[in-house]
């Protein structure tokens, strides 16, 4: 018995000696890599991209051809599928996106964010876009967009013109009659579209009221949909499930929006990865969606 | 004896072999196409370039950690097949995963890694990971015998249990968090922080090392806890220190690379069959053997649809559960030295 704590104790030992020796080990993370740390690079030539919106902001502020590389979720505008892909939104390859020697990688909020971290460690610029919480929000990340990229005055004009339609839009809506709307993000589970996500911004804009805005989570219940009755019910999921949702809906025959017909299904892609300028096109579907009738 | 050793000998010397070899392969492997007399260049002259830091600062990092996470989980497995003498014990069977899960969700949601600091994640996990293997045993106790059956429905239950909990934690978090916890729970060996590597490394090793000095045990306990305390050994001490390893190695396990599954039941299972229930050898070798294992599985999952990744924990399933029916079938599994 005392042979065997004495063996533990030496064990103890040499672990702990170990132990000391293995966190003294240069780290690699710190090394110096083939790259300089760039803190802010002027006109970066080498832009990779991770996600959808990131990508059709580039298009928009006309440096595509300094984008070298995207997600596969890439599609819009379509010449964007045919750049490299380096992963989807969420798990990026980080071998691929370092060969690839970015001077500016683009991430967004769903990047993984082990992902990021190391691509930092490894001396990759890499600059984070936060979730889109509403209309001020997508303007603001589009002018941090031109200038990171030196495309400050571009970004600015189609700010201000965004700006512009949006508060004209708000203006022709203003006197008509406010409709109730529930937006659906998800099917299962439910999801809707609270306050603090910027399609509350849609419905606003277009004068709906948003039913599910004071939600604290994302996952709503249908009863309470029931009970708060919206008019306008707009699915935003794609294909089969979509549909399915749709005749699901309509066999509620309480449901004022069952009963007008007012249950719409809108492209997610066009609604979840916005610019300043695709935000005017799908807010005027919405008010088109809202009002056509009046 | 001597020819036990011999053989012995032999076995670690071809595990280790394969070890290299697996090494070496994933080194190689990968989405950026590097052939190996390039890569041998770059070894020896490219310090500084790019081709340097994707083999030693993105491919290593991950070797490193597919050995001690693999090794670890084995280890756990055997560990506690041994000690239960039962075959469907391993850290996920036993709800010891699903604790160290939970610890880990709770301090991403409470934010204790902000304010703590990396480090708390591992510790959380640990706590997770002890505080269901005391549950689950004092649960299995009746009248001072341990039910093994009662055991293992008690373990199940509870990896039910912190599952919904995981999910409930998902359903009512912030999103950022949220992503955090998604990320964490498709399990990866991707990790920027050298510091948790090397941790995990220590850990596995120390475990093993610890472990060993319990091989006569483990091998009495197979013969049953009452003859085990006949041949001299202070049963309830050894359980009690067996079960903290255990733990340890499982709860820091998940608390690194996340949940991934299979590692820990599949491996000693297949190791028995090769080199028998003598914990001697049994508890190397599976070391080993995990190690090999999870790291092969983390290559395939690297480049198989490159320049995707999928979790690991896909291909340990599907890999490890159709050689380990495939082995079964082929050879009647013979269990915990009966």
């Amino acid at each position: 018995m005392r042979r065997n704590i004495i063996l533990l104790v030496v064990l103890f030992g040499i672990c702990a000696v170990a132990f000391y020796f293995l966190l003294k080990l240069p780290d690699n993370s710190a090394r110096e890599t083939g790259f300089s740390r760039y803190p802010m690079v002027h006109q970066p030539k080498r832009i990779i991209s991770l996600g959808p919106s990131i990508t059709k902001g580039l298009y928009l502020l006309g440096v595509q051809d300094r984008l070298i590389a995207n997600t596969i979720y890439c599609v819009d505008p379509p010449e964007a599928k045919n750049k490299e892909k380096i992963g989807t939104v969420v798990e990026v390859s980080i071998e691929k996106v370092f060969n690839l020697k970015p001077d500016l990688v683009l991430a967004t909020s769903l990047t993984n964010p082990k992902a990021r971290v190391k691509l930092k460690n490894l001396g990759v610029n890499v600059v984070t876009f936060s979730t889109l919480k509403d209309f001020n929000n997508i303007c603001k990340q589009f002018l941090e967009l031109g200038r990171l990229v030196d495309k400050e005055n571009e970004a600015k004009e189609i700010v201000k013109s965004a700006e512009n339609e949006v508060i004209s839009i708000r203006e022709k809506v203003k006197g008509l009659h406010k409709l109730k709307v529930f937006v659906q993000m998800g099917v299962r589970p439910l999801f809707a579209a609270t306050g603090c996500y910027f399609v509350n911004d849609y419905i606003e804009f277009a004068g709906g009221i948003n039913i599910a805005k004071e939600a604290r989570e994302g996952i709503y219940s249908r009863e309470q949909i029931l009970k708060e009755n919206p008019d306008v019910i707009i699915i935003t999921t794609m294909g089969m499930a979509a549909e399915e949702e749709k005749r699901i809906w309509q066999k509620y025959e309480t449901l004022s929006a069952a009963k007008s017909g007012r249950i719409y299904i809108i492209d997610t892609d066009e609604i979840t990865s916005p610019t300043p300028q695709s935000f005017v096109k799908t807010l005027e579907d919405f008010v088109h969606i809202l009002h056509s009738g009046e | 004896m001597r020819r036990k050793v011999f053989y012995w000998s032999a076995w670690i010397l071809v595990l280790f072999c394969l070890l290299l070899t697996v090494m070496l392969f994933s080194f190689c492997a990968g989405p950026v196409d590097m052939p190996l007399k390039k890569i041998l260049k770059v070894i020896f002259e490219g310090r500084g370039t790019s081709e340097y830091s994707i083999l030693f600062d993105i491919r290593l990092p991950r070797i490193i950690l597919g050995f001690a996470i693999g090794g670890a989980l084995s280890l756990a497995g055997v560990i506690l097949q041994g000690m239960f003498r039962n075959p469907l014990v391993e850290p996920y069977t036993l709800g010891i995963s699903g604790g160290a899960a939970v610890g880990v969700c709770l301090n991403i949601v409470l934010g204790l890694s902000r304010g703590l600091g990396i480090i708390s994640l591992p510790i959380c996990g640990f706590l997770g990971a002890i505080l269901v293997i005391l549950l689950v045993y004092s649960l299995s106790i009746r009248k001072g015998i341990l039910k093994i059956q009662g055991l293992l429905l008690t373990g199940v239950m509870i990896s039910f249990i912190s599952s919904s909990l995981i999910m409930l934690i998902m359903s009512v978090s912030h999103t950022e968090d949220l992503h955090g916890i998604v990320f964490w729970v498709m399990g990866s060996l991707e990790e920027p922080n050298w510091l948790l590597i090397k941790l995990a490394l220590g850990i596995a090793v120390f475990g093993l090392a610890v472990s060993y000095l319990f091989c006569f045990d483990l091998n009495a306990f197979s013969l049953g806890e009452e003859e085990a305390l006949h041949l001299g050994i202070n049963v309830e001490r050894t359980k009690r220190l067996l079960f903290i390893v255990a733990s340890l190695l499982t709860g820091f396990s998940v608390s690194v690379a996340g949940i991934i599954g299979f590692v820990g039941l599949v491996v000693p299972h297949f190791i028995r069959m090769f080199v028998g229930p003598d914990h001697r050898i049994l508890l190397i070798s599976s070391f080993l053997c995990g190690a090999i294992f999870l790291i092969f599985c983390d290559t395939l999952a690297r480049i198989i649809i490159a320049p995707l990744e999928l979790p690991v924990g896909v291909i340990t399933g599907i890999l490890g559960g159709s050689l380990f029916i495939y082995a079964l079938s082929k050879k009647q599994v013979s269990l915990g030295g009966k």
